[in-house]
C-alpha cells in the first residue's frame, strides 16, 4: 500500500471533513483516509493497483473542493 | 418561471461553497442557495436526475422537493 498527502482547500467545518472521509473512504482500494481541517489536507493509504494520485485527487475535486496532490 | 427545489444537508458556508462549485462545474444552471433552510433552487436545462446526482457528489444527503414558482 502507498500513502499520499492531498491538499484540500474549501473545508470549513467538521461535516466537510466527514463528507470527504466517508465518500473517498468507500472507494475501492482506499485502505485508510484521515482528513485534517487544520492542516487542510487528506492523508490517504491506498492500493496502487486500484487508485492513483490522480483518481484520488479527482474524487475530492468532484465533491466541490480544490484538491492538489503534493506528490 | 419554474425552479427545481432541492434539499441539501448543508451546515455551513463550506458546504454551500461545495454545492456552488459542483453546480458551476456542471454548467448550464442558475441557482440560489438558502443555507439556513438547507435548500437549493435551480433553474436549468438539465433534468432533475442529473441535478440530483450533481448535488450528491458533494457527499451530503440531497433530495428533490419539487417545482417552485419564482417570486
Ligand atoms: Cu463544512
Ligand atoms: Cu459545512
Amino acid at each position: 500500500a502507498r500513502s499520499i498527502v492531498i491538499s484540500v482547500e474549501g473545508m470549513t467545518c467538521h461535516s466537510c471533513v466527514q463528507a470527504i472521509e466517508q465518500h473517498v473512504g468507500k472507494r475501492n482500494g482506499v485502505h485508510n483516509i484521515k482528513v485534517s481541517l487544520e492542516d487542510k489536507n487528506a492523508v490517504i493509504i491506498y492500493d496502487s493497483k486500484l487508485q492513483t494520485p490522480a483518481t484520488l485527487q479527482e474524487a475530492i475535486y468532484d465533491m466541490g473542493f480544490d484538491a492538489t496532490s503534493a506528490g | 418561471m419554474q425552479k427545481h427545489e432541492f434539499f441539501v444537508d448543508m451546515t455551513c458556508e463550506g458546504c454551500s461553497n461545495a454545492v456552488t462549485r459542483v453546480l458551476h462545474r456542471l454548467g448550464g444552471v442558475q441557482f440560489d442557495i438558502d443555507l439556513p433552510n438547507k435548500k437549493v433552487y435551480i433553474d436549468s436545462e438539465h433534468n432533475v436526475d442529473t441535478l440530483l446526482e450533481t448535488l450528491k457528489k458533494t457527499g451530503k444527503s440531497a433530495s428533490y422537493l419539487g417545482e417552485k414558482s419564482a417570486q
